[in-house]
């Protein structure tokens, strides 16, 4: 039953159950997202768009209450944007990743949110920063989430590999966040990639029939 | 029929379904009657099991489908075959009818209803007997509605205004499974457990037909869903 009248005490918030993940490569980063964000059982988008946009080169893949995930990243959005102003270059990814992190543990209680801060700076290069529910910061070379996300973990154990090409990590990511759409109800639709280098970011649209797995 | 954990005095109550069966879509056409599932049985929010036969022949010319706890379901389908072996017994040649069949689970459902342990369902009975067709929803509580057309599950929200607008009571088949097939095009797009690979069975004056499951298609390449992006809402 799905109950969106807000005031029913069975009320289901608008969350995204979803799959998302970042993974370094040589020479960049590419990032994967599911497109369905659901009420309870009820799609209430089916193509979205999980990659949000934090500054040129930063991304953030959000999971947990959309609410929440929502407006923490507008904040952060503008605070990144005040910031590179007066910076006068490209931020690091670090930095937007603390200021994620300061949200998610100060309303640790309140919140629930899970976010992938993933971009490239000229400081360190792509880098990857996992923030769990509590607000911990966890730097990784690769990251996966969501609630589709504990359908792959052993596929991307098994398969992950350190540098590797643009080609093997796109074949990767897509592999891992099509296994994961297959399995996971609250995951579907289309994938959206992202590939992030130091010159440019490219997106891509993968069509369901193209989705690897069905 | 008794159940084993109610001999032993054990008390059972199904709050909740573990394994689940999606939306069921049962419309009557000129000449019988189609039912449409999908293979998929949920495990919680998992899509643990995708090929699923979920339309069972009950006998010549009665098919029952239902959606909730699978394991209810395929109790019921034993049950259900019980009635028809059993109605050998008087040797009078009398088979039970649709009808039969649908009053039986209905009185099933609402007895253990009254013992607040239910069969977790929504049953769809469908059948064709002496030159008519027959339709019936029973559900959890063992009300028992005969019509022409029943859905269920999400498919009671989103499926009732398509069924309205292409389906009358006499059309053909093929017209009848179309729309069967636009209802979970649009349930496959919405509804969180819900699979693209459809079954649909009909039942007619020969008797009953399931066919092989088969994908239908859905439209995702639209120009609004590829070029919508993040980054162009906040740089522009």
């Amino acid at each position: 039953m799905n109950y969106t009248d807000i005031l029913s005490p069975k009320f289901e918030p608008e969350t995204t159950g979803t799959t998302i993940m970042a993974v370094i490569y040589d020479g960049g980063l590419i990032i994967g997202a599911d497109s369905r964000t659901s009420s309870g059982q009820f799609v209430a988008d089916r193509c979205a768009d999980k990659i949000d946009y934090v500054h040129d080169r930063i991304f953030c893949l959000r999971s947990g209450s959309a609410a929440d995930t929502q407006t923490i990243a507008k904040y952060v959005r503008y605070y990144v944007d005040a910031h590179a102003q007066e910076l006068g270059r490209l931020p690091a990814v670090a930095t937007a990743a603390n200021l994620f992190r300061n949200f998610l543990y100060e309303y640790k209680d309140s919140l629930s949110a899970a976010i992938i801060v993933a971009g490239w700076d000229p400081y360190k290069g792509a880098q990857i920063f996992t923030l769990p529910l509590g607000g911990s910061v966890i730097e990784q070379k690769w990251s996966i989430g969501g609630s589709g996300s504990t359908f792959i973990w052993g596929f991307c154990d098994s398969n992950y590999k350190e540098n590797m090409s643009l080609q093997e990590a796109r074949a990767f990511v897509l592999h891992a966040v099509g296994h994961a759409m297959y399995r996971d109800g609250s995951s579907g639709g289309i994938i959206r990639l992202l590939n992030v280098t130091k010159d440019k970011i490219e997106r891509e649209f993968i069509d369901y029939k193209d989705v690897p797995i069905k | 029929m008794i159940f084993n954990s109610e001999l032993s005095g054990q008390q059972q109550h199904t709050t909740s379904p573990v394994v689940t069966g999606g939306s069921v879509i049962a419309l009557v056409y000129k000449g019988g009657v189609v039912i449409g599932t999908d293979t998929l049985c949920s495990y919680g929010s998992m899509a643990a099991f995708k090929n699923v036969e979920k339309i069972a022949q009950v006998s010549k010319n009665t098919l029952y489908v239902s959606s909730g706890e699978f394991s209810d379901f395929q109790q019921v389908v034993k049950e259900l075959a019980k009635i028809d072996r059993s109605a050998l017994q008087y040797d009078d040649g009398v088979h039970p009818s649709p009808r039969d069949y649908g009053n039986f689970l209905a009185r099933l459902s609402y007895k253990k209803r009254c013992k607040i342990n239910p069969l977790y369902l929504q049953n769809v009975i469908a059948g064709f007997h002496n030159g008519e067709r027959y339709l019936a929803l029973v559900d959890i509580y063992g009300t028992y509605l005969e019509s022409n057309f029943v859905t269920t599950g999400f498919a009671s929200y989103f499926c009732k205004a398509i069924i309205s607008n292409y389906w009358n009571e006499n059309c053909t088949l093929d017209q009848a499974k179309q729309v069967i097939r636009e209802c979970f095009k649009v349930l496959f797009c919405r509804d969180c457990r819900a699979h693209d690979m459809i079954q649909l069975g009909y039942v007619d004056e020969q008797g009953v037909h399931i066919e092989q499951a088969e994908r239908v298609e859905t439209k995702w390449d639209f120009n609004g869903f590829k070029t919508r992006a993040n980054e162009k809402l906040h740089t522009q």
